[in-house]
């Protein structure tokens, strides 16, 4: 394996106040993965992220990115905030200019690109999101959900390698979140580097490769996805449950309506756990048989 | 928010907001231009007139708006009819010798004026306008300034709005006494937030790679010169209906 594209190696930040954000945390993350970082309120999320995009400065430990140490710098923040993209978990905190199409302008220009291509981009970013025929609009005009999807775009505008979004799933509707699923989808097939923060197991395990779980201010362990089953001790430390999928999956094992040589590895969602029920003969079947 | 709503929602809101404004200054050069009242009050008719019919803002809506600068309009109207004389044997209210003619005359544009200008914010939305000033090079710093201020506006309405629904709910404001508390807590926590808040925009801003003026786009009007072109003509024949009638 390649060196990672993010690492941070034992990271320690107290706020002002006193409170720990991060004690002693470690985490890497490959290019072109799809990631999940998931713990309890309060166990450090944003501020592991705020570290990634240097907004936050380590008090010890070190950031490197692409495999050289961050450069707090201005030029090395510059280039740092150029590749690493961040949505913020509330949008208010992240709009600020008047009109959708504005804001989502703010990124790139601010990466000295030129008028055209910066129109280019915008269009591209808000038809990414579904917005673009709320372009025109004003910014406290739209609903929660439409300001989580143009503060998407006003990141995707900056086109970065790394895209950090905090609970991007919070506060929206079915239908948005599957929209959103779609987006990240077709994100990560252009090979942008995903991490996303969440509090839905079931989620991080049907969409991840890995899961990075968390408790006060450190990263208590890096997993497969796929080996999630594995490993229900380290999600009982964090106070998470299993995936519901694994859960009914294993009780279907010890039923014996599923083959217990399984065919195929462990289904990740309802969808394929039903499929591979279809995929089963079941002998003991039908119980009124006529002799 | 009235204004805000007309801005959005109007029939000339796709018109090139040069075109509008230069039609607004056309019709405050031809309101000051106007040479008795009676001209300058049917410029102020006209305006209204294109107001109300041509962008389709609702009458009341108009009213509404312009009611608080009719007042102070009329409040002003009235200290310039009347003069205190303190000459002989204690003050006395009386009507000012240039009295009625300076008042009609001085009334007159101030509402041309005002037309104007409700014309301009009414089928504007701020948006454009701070767009429109960018282009006439207006120092950055300004914009700036407010657009942050527009934003921000909106972002606290929607904070006091909640805070105070959230202080109702839980029988805040039940008694004068606890409705004096809640108001005080209700100040010291928007001071907090305020801090926060620009805090937190400082911060989005360096996410997204910030590190000096904010730059954005300029949104695009497909029919601006032929917009233009129709302002200056109805502007200019505005003036000349001002300077002709006598
Ligand atoms: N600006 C701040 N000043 C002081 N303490 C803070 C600040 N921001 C966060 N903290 C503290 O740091 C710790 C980690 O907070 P953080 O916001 O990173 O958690 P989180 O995992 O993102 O939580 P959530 O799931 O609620 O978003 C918390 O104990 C919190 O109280
Ligand atoms: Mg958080």
């Amino acid at each position: 394996m390649s060196a990672p594209l993010l690492e941070l190696s034992q990271v320690s930040y107290r706020y002002p106040d006193g409170s720990v954000g991060l004690k002693d945390c470690s985490l890497a993350i490959q290019r072109g993965s799809r990631n999940v970082l998931i713990g309890a309120n309060g166990s450090g999320k944003t501020t592991l992220f705020q570290h990634c995009n240097a907004l936050l400065r380590p008090q010890s430990g070190a950031v490197r990115y692409a495999g050289s140490a961050v450069d707090y710098r201005r030029a090395g923040l510059h280039e740092l905030r150029s590749k690493v993209g961040m949505v913020f978990q509330n949008p208010d905190r992240q709009l600020f200019s008047a009109s959708v199409q504005e804001d989502v302008s703010f990124g790139p220009l601010n990466l000295g690109l030129d008028m055209a291509t910066v129109r280019q981009r915008v269009a591209g970013a808000l038809q990414a999101v579904g917005m673009q025929a709320q372009a025109d609009k004003a910014v406290h005009n739209l609903s929660f959900g439409q300001k989580k999807r143009v503060c998407i775009a006003g990141v995707l505008a900056m086109e970065p390698e790394l895209l950090i979004l905090d609970e991007p799933m919070a506060g929206l509707d079915y239908a948005m979140q599957t929209d959103l699923l779609t987006v990240l989808d077709g994100l990560h097939e252009r090979g942008i580097t995903l991490l996303v923060a969440t509090h839905d197991i079931d989620f991080a395990y049907r969409w991840a490769e890995r899961i990075h779980l968390m408790a006060d201010g450190r990263c208590t362990a890096s997993l497969n996805a796929q080996e999630l089953g594995d490993h229900s001790q380290a999600l009982a430390d964090i106070g998470l449950p299993q995936p519901e999928v694994i859960s009914l999956y294993r009780g279907l094992l010890a039923r014996g309506l599923l083959p217990a040589v399984p065919a195929g590895p462990a289904p990740r969602c309802a969808a394929s756990l039903l499929a591979m029920l279809a995929a089963t003969n079941h002998p003991k079947e039908s119980p009124c048989k006529i002799a | 928010m009235l204004i805000e709503q007309a801005a959005y929602a109007n029939r000339w809101r796709p018109v090139s907001p040069a075109a509008k404004g230069l039609f607004a200054a056309n019709a405050l050069i031809a309101a000051f231009a106007a040479s008795t009242p009676s001209t300058a009050a049917i410029i102020a008719a006209v305006l209204m007139t294109v107001t109300v019919l041509g962008a389709g803002i609702a009458l009341l809506s108009y009213l509404r708006v312009s009611a608080p600068a009719l007042l102070f309009l009329a409040l002003g109207c009235l200290s310039l009819a009347f003069s205190i004389d303190v000459g002989n044997g204690g003050p006395v209210l009386q009507l000012a010798p240039t009295g009625w003619h300076k008042l009609a005359e001085v009334g007159a544009r101030s509402l041309g004026a005002l037309a104007a200008l409700l014309f301009l914010i009414l089928t504007t939305p701020l948006i454009d306008l701070i767009a429109l000033l960018r282009r006439l090079k207006t120092p950055e710093l300004l914009l700036e300034i407010m657009v942050l201020c527009y934003r921000m506006l909106f972002v606290f309405s929607v904070a006091i709005d909640e805070t105070l629904t959230a202080q109702s709910a839980r029988l805040g404001y039940a008694s004068p006494r606890l409705a004096m508390r809640s108001l005080g807590e209700l100040a010291a926590n928007l001071t907090l937030q305020v801090w926060q808040r620009a805090h937190a925009l400082h911060v989005a801003a360096q996410a997204r790679n910030n590190d000096g003026p904010l730059r954005f786009i300029e949104p695009v009007f497909p029919h601006a010169r032929r917009d233009c072109c129709i302002a200056a003509l109805a502007g200019s024949s505005l003036i000349a209906l001002a300077l002709v009638l006598r």
